[in-house]
């Protein structure tokens, strides 16, 4: 039996709880209206009297609909609970490294510790170790992060189910926060099978220029959800690797969009967006794009962009671009996760709470975690981030970023990379010094 | 604490500085330097500070009470950290080593007093003046306030009036130094401003450099590059960039009972200024033989750590530079778990202390604040060859050697480039004739007159 086939009962399992979870919402369907506003209307969760990693059920499931339970949220407790203590033995069992720091610590799948105590494999050790449970001849896909040439890179190894699990977690989490708010109309299959009248442009290379880009794959998983054509990849990637704009192919994008009033969708990452904004300032370029458009905006720069902060990021997209502010949504991702967090929809309502609060889907829980003691912080604290992704079927479950976030209710604030915020902390386990 | 404003960082927090206080106040420097700092004698200014250093080794100094008092909170050290670390600078500031330091870098203790002649001179008649910059500007970073106050006695020294601009929140124990000058010497504190704001400041930048003659800077390589890029042509720059620093230790030297004592030492490196300056180790290189055993080392040095650590505590650090550390022990945990040329000891709560030991020679640049690298090298060459990515930025080696070793070792080390080789254990406490970055401090300060007769 090869490793991959061991997991396959729990692969069916949380296929299952996913469905659950997000009442099969998956590629086919859409957003119902008041799917995420049930989730953004809820009181955040009280962390003195719940437990770590308690998460107010309304919501943890806001994708049920008022009055209808799918099923008691305890229950949704219970299948993670177990859920991640079936992954957890496998991963132990697969995966020898993992193993080997789990018996360091005295945590074995005998101890029985709950998902909240886990141990959770710093996001750098994946530049260090194989930490799969993947054989070299099961592999069919690598991810690396992102970076700079010099610096080693994270690998999340795939194979063909690990990359339908990433793809069924992506979907319906990205649609219930980018696609929301717009009232389906005719269907039209190949071309508009969500009847949704959105065209998508991507400001990354397409997953053929760039293989190894976890963010590029989600794309293009959601490029096909959408029946959108090759040519809403515009970037490009040059023979280091570097990613640029295609320029040309962008203006023309935008330009059809704003022409046939056609809502956009632009997808990319912070310093992609920085490189736009500067080059349509540099050509004296404005769009006022439908109503409707929306963008999602996610990571770092990584040295690729000068750093702008979010809210004037954010402004400067609102300008240039005509999108309403309410139409930008962040996400949070990285290689080494198979689910990612989303701050807000259009068309939610107003947040209660000023800061832009990321939350995972309920396959994913998060927990913020302080450096000095290793246990959660209190609501309102800042700690490093900790994520128990279940979709993370073939790595590892726990994962511990080198993010500082804020806790919030079931969510997180994010702060900031904290190798970035500290003035003469290095990162340095890669070969360079950077003073 | 209430101090009389004396200085601009005096100022009550809601003070806005502008740049024509800061040109002002370079106006009335140069008068008060005219009036009551260019007259005076070496021999006078020795006094002064050999006074003001005595009285702050008094525990009673009023002083020394309030930079204890305000210290931890303004400096994030400790007060045992902080008694320790400015109780050696001011142990070391002497009218002897004043007066040697004057000799070392002027070759006369009168040079700066009036035309002077070594021996050699003599004989030739030859003979020497050397002055100091009108007014000396210095653009200080980081907390560690002992920098800066090197840096006011140089200026003191060769009679400038000097500006003193300090990285925000680092204001505090300079000022508490200028105040303690102005109690005993009104008139020489009155040739000093201190100044705090935060770096990037460019008005208030702009308006010291046009004020300034000579320019010390301290800080990472761009910020040097960019306050270089912004002096006007005229100013003499100084500039000190950040360096790093490792201890080697010679199998010979863990004869006997000799290796806990030599861990002792490393601790006491990585403990003083919590391992924050220039001159601390982020690694110590065991040098591999029967009787050094790198590993061993290690788990002595953690223990040592863990021993200063109850009388001498880190204190408590940011949460971003905690998450730092965090992370750092982190990855080398799931490395140790999966191989055995990696260990690791940790503090058994919080992030106070880290050793981690590792076979492979390649340096590493610590996280600090007290988190250190034991490494296990066959001789010397291997160490240096491992560290030959900071090769050229490395200041200080703390040696334990026996006698007939270190000679050798520190040419060998000479010549790779390190500029400073002392006995391991004192790495942190350079004497005051230490020559910066290999430079000599007062001599690069000064501008001379030959008297050819």
């Amino acid at each position: 039996m090869t490793n991959c086939s061991s997991f396959s009962n729990y692969v069916a399992r949380l296929h299952q709880f996913m469905r659950e979870a997000t009442q099969g919402f998956a590629p086919g369907s859409v957003p119902r209206p008041g799917w995420l506003p049930a989730l953004e209307g809820t009181p955040l969760a009280e962390p003195a009297r719940s437990g770590a990693g308690d998460i107010p059920p309304a919501a943890r499931f806001g994708a049920r609909p008022a009055g209808r339970p799918v099923s008691r949220p305890d229950t949704f407790d219970l299948t993670f609970g177990l859920l991640a203590r079936e992954l957890f033995a496998l991963q132990f069992a697969h995966n020898a490294p993992y193993r080997q720091f789990c018996e360091a610590r005295g945590i074995t799948p005998r101890t029985g510790a709950d998902w909240t105590a886990l141990p959770a494999v710093p996001t750098a050790a994946f530049k260090d170790q194989e930490l799969t449970s993947l054989g070299p001849g099961e592999r069919t896909a690598v991810f690396y992060s992102s970076g700079t040439t010099e610096h080693r890179h994270s690998r999340h190894f795939h194979c063909a189910e690990s990359l339908a699990v990433y793809e069924a977690s992506l979907w319906p989490w990205f649609a219930a926060h980018l696609l929301a708010g717009i009232e389906p109309g005719e269907r039209i299959p190949g071309r508009d099978p969500l009847g949704l009248g959105l065209s998508l442009c991507c400001l990354t290379p397409p997953p053929t220029r760039a293989p190894h880009s976890s963010l590029a794959h989600m794309f293009e998983v959601v490029r096909r959800n959408l029946a959108q054509p090759a040519s809403a990849f515009v970037g490009q990637a040059d023979p280091t690797g570097t990613w640029t704009l295609d320029l040309e192919a962008v203006v023309e994008v935008f330009q059809r969009a704003e022409a046939d009033r056609q809502p956009l969708l632009v997808l990319g990452t912070a310093f992609s967006f920085v490189h736009l904004l500067d080059a349509l300032e540099g050509r004296s370029k404005k769009f006022r794009l439908a109503g409707e458009s929306r963008v999602m905006e996610t990571g770092g720069y990584k040295g690729r962009a000068r750093v702008i902060p979010k809210p004037e990021l954010h402004a400067a997209i609102a300008r240039q671009l005509g999108v309403r502010p309410t139409h930008i949504v962040c996400e949070y991702g990285m290689c080494e996760l198979s689910s990612q967090a989303y701050d807000t929809a259009p068309g939610a309502p107003q947040r209660q709470h000023p800061a832009r609060v990321l939350r995972f889907p309920p396959w994913a829980r998060v927990q913020v975690i302080s450096p000095d003691t290793q246990r959660e912080v209190a609501e309102g604290e800042t700690g490093l981030i900790r994520v128990c992704d279940l979709a993370n079927v073939h790595s590892i479950m726990a994962i511990q970023t080198e993010d500082l976030g804020i806790r919030r209710g079931a969510g997180f604030e994010l702060i900031g990379r904290a190798a970035l915020t500290e003035p003469r902390g290095c990162s340095l386990l890669g070969r360079e010094l950077c003073h | 604490m209430n101090l009389p404003n004396f200085f601009l960082a005096d100022l009550p927090p809601e003070a806005i500085l502008q740049p024509s206080m800061i040109r002002e106040a370079c106006q009335c420097l140069r008068r008060n330097r005219r009036q009551y700092l260019l007259e005076r004698s070496t021999a006078d200014v020795i006094a002064a500070l050999d006074e003001v250093a005595r009285r702050w080794l008094d525990p009673g100094d009023r002083f020394r009470r309030l930079a204890l008092d305000g210290g931890p909170r303004a400096t994030g050290f400790a007060p045992a950290t902080l008694v320790s670390g400015l109780e050696t600078f001011f142990g070391q500031l002497t009218a002897e080593h004043l007066q040697a330091l004057v000799r070392q870098d002027l070759g006369h203790l009168r040079r700066l007093d009036a035309l002077s002649a070594s021996g050699d001179e003599a004989s030739a008649r030859h003979a020497a003046l050397a002055w100091g910059p009108e007014l000396l500007g210095h653009v200080t970073a980081g907390q560690l306030p002992v920098p800066a106050l090197m840096s006011m006695v140089l200026g003191l020294l060769v009679r400038s009036a000097q500006f003193v601009k300090c990285a925000s929140g680092a204001s505090l124990i300079p000022r508490l130094f200028g105040h303690s000058l102005y109690a005993l010497e009104p008139k020489l504190a009155a040739c000093l401003e201190i100044a705090e704001w935060r770096g990037g400041h460019h008005e208030l930048e702009g308006a010291l450099f046009d004020e300034a003659d000579c320019l010390t800077a301290t800080g990472s390589d761009e910020a040097l590059a960019a306050i270089r890029q912004r002096l006007p042509p005229r100013v003499r720059f100084l500039g000190y960039g950040h360096r790093v620093s490792f201890g080697y230790v010679t199998n010979a030297a863990m004869t006997g009972a000799q290796e806990h004592r030599v861990a002792a030492r490393a601790a006491a490196d990585v403990v003083a200024w919590n391992q924050l300056g220039c001159l601390s180790p982020h690694v110590i290189y065991i040098e591999r033989g029967p009787q050094a055993c790198a590993e061993g080392f290690a788990e002595l040095l953690a223990g040592e750590l863990a021993k200063r650590e109850e009388t001498e505590p880190r204190g408590s650090v940011s949460v971003e530079t905690a998450a730092v550390i965090a992370s750092r022990r982190a990855f080398y945990e799931v490395r140790a778990a999966n191989l055995r040329e990696t260990r690791h000891w940790f503090s058994p709560a919080g992030t106070h202390w880290t050793v981690i030991y590792e076979a492979d020679p390649l340096f590493q640049a610590s996280c600090l604040h007290r988190f250190v690298y034991v490494k296990d090298v066959p001789d010397l060459d291997t160490a240096l060859q491992g560290a030959e990515a900071v090769r050229g930025r490395v200041s200080t080696v703390g040696l334990a050697a026996t006698d007939e070793e270190a000679a050798p070792l520190a040419v060998r080390l000479a010549r790779w480039g390190v500029t400073r080789v002392c006995p391991l254990g004192r790495m942190q406490s350079p004497p005051l004739g230490w020559r910066h970055d290999g430079r000599p401090s007062l001599g690069d300060l000064v501008t001379w007159t030959d008297w050819e007769q």
